[in-house]
């Protein structure tokens, strides 16, 4: 397996990237050689968006590897081998005398189950041979864009709860309960507006967590709670980036370390953001750490 | 052992709560945010039981995180691919997000000038980074061990 490791990047904008993927006509070429070839590129770059979505909707490696080579074979492939990086993944695919390599970038990673699971019945229709290239690359476009996503403020809202639950868990007391479920709300809503207009995603790290912090320790320390550190701490566990954490491990174990190792970085980078943002709040409120 | 009936209940439902509110961050459907609970629910139940007979922090994260993979398991037939992200999702609510943050604090104040009790400070920092480590293992490791020993396919 190869795979390359390239420091975090400014989000790519999805429309913006789908638009790059083009599969060549070969409906005009008769040299079978050159339609062999078309064939193989169709191919390739069917198989490359739906590793790169899949990647980017939070699937570990070796489920991105087994479901590109399950395309790719069920386009007629004879071969494949992909490289998947934390910001590309390349394939090369063979037929009989034919080979190719092609290369795509992958965006922002994040998790979305629900594109994730909608990609993964994709494959296995490929799988079944019901699908070519070219209709496999317009339903992928089509799921990227049509899969249902919760509204925001629905999204706001749980991530606020599931803070202050996450608090419970550590000790925070009843007082500090709504401070920080308010506090983790008004972030994560925060945290979307950033995303939407593609800031990076270690300072909107450090940012969320600084507004949360500081409104949850305002609100807990109001609200009479003895336990506003904890508090200051559970309105930001929303940005702790559990399922790559686990992803990094699983890469690993799995056979692809250096894949693993860029998410793992990339935690800690991100856990390092969260931390200088609570810091700075706990310092704004004069609270010990 | 002994077990507080109403800890455990504050454990359950906590960690149903917190993990189904994280289903909605990682847009699982409205069918499975219910497993989002039950997972989180059967993972801080098992982790607080083992912990209330005297296992350690690691320890019990790690039989709660193969509980919960191997529920996910049981279940396969009923959640078909889902069935290991509901694990993790299960599994959210243990991650070491607080320990992590104590310890890099820990690693801010030993760079201060003039820290106070700079050993003291440099063992309670290095215990909360190795917890946040071994804990964050152990819960790779129970849902991993799980998944490999049982799966059919690679993508399972």
């Amino acid at each position: 397996m190869r795979t390359s490791i390239e420091g975090p990047r400014f989000p790519v904008p999805q429309h913006e990237a789908l638009k790059t993927v083009n599969i060549p006509d070969n409906t005009k070429v008769t040299d079978p050689v050159l339609l062999n070839d078309l064939e193989l590129e169709q191919i390739a770059m069917a198989t490359l968006l739906i590793g790169r979505l899949l990647m980017e909707s939070g699937a570990r490696a070796e489920v991105v590897h087994e479901d590109c080579s399950i395309v790719a074979h069920g386009f007629g492939a004879d071969h494949v081998d992909l490289r998947s990086g934390y910001a590309s993944v390349d394939i090369t695919v063979s037929r009989g005398d034919s080979t190719i390599t092609r290369t795509m970038e992958v965006g922002p990673h994040g998790v979305d189950h629900r594109l994730s699971h909608a990609l993964r019945d994709l494959v296995r229709r490929i799988q079944q041979g019901n699908l070519t290239p070219s209709e496999a690359l317009a339903k992928a476009t089509g799921l990227k864009r049509d899969t249902p996503h919760f509204v925001p403020w629905l999204v706001a809202l749980a991530a606020g709860i599931a803070c202050a639950a996450f608090g419970r868990l550590l000790g925070l007391d009843w007082p500090a309960f709504l401070p920080v479920a308010a506090a983790g709300a008004i972030g994560q809503a925060v945290r979307q507006v950033m995303l939407r207009r593609l800031v990076n995603v270690f300072v909107i790290a450090a940012c969320v967590a600084f507004l949360s912090s500081s409104l949850a320790g305002l609100g807990a320390s109001r609200a009479g709670s003895a336990t506003v550190n904890v508090a200051m701490v559970a309105s930001v566990l929303m940005l702790v980036p559990g399922v790559p954490a686990f992803n990094a491990q699983s890469d690993i174990m799995e056979g692809h370390p250096t894949l693993g190792t860029a998410r793992g970085v990339c935690v800690i980078m991100l856990l390092t953001f969260i931390a200088i943002g609570v810091l700075l709040a706990q310092v704004l409120l004069g609270a010990q750490p | 052992m002994t077990v507080d009936g109403l800890h455990l209940l504050n454990q359950a439902l906590f960690g149903a709560v917190a993990a189904s509110g994280f289903g909605v961050l990682f847009n699982f459907g409205w069918r499975d945010l219910r497993w989002c609970a039950a997972s989180g629910a059967l993972a801080l139940t098992a982790r607080t039981i083992a912990q209330d007979a005297g296992w350690s922090l690691e320890a019990a994260t790690f039989a709660a995180a193969a509980a919960v993979g191997c529920g996910g398991r049981l279940l396969r037939a009923h959640l078909g691919i889902a069935n290991n992200a509901l694990a993790v999702a299960g599994c959210i609510p243990m991650v070491p997000g607080f320990f992590a943050a104590q310890a890099i604090f820990g690693l801010f104040a030993l760079t201060a000038p003039h820290p106070d009790n700079p050993s003291k400070l440099a063992v309670t920092t290095m215990e909360f980074a190795l917890r946040v480590i071994f804990t964050a293992g152990a819960i790779g490791a129970g849902l991993s061990i799980v998944t490999h020993i049982s799966r059919r396919e690679v993508h399972d």
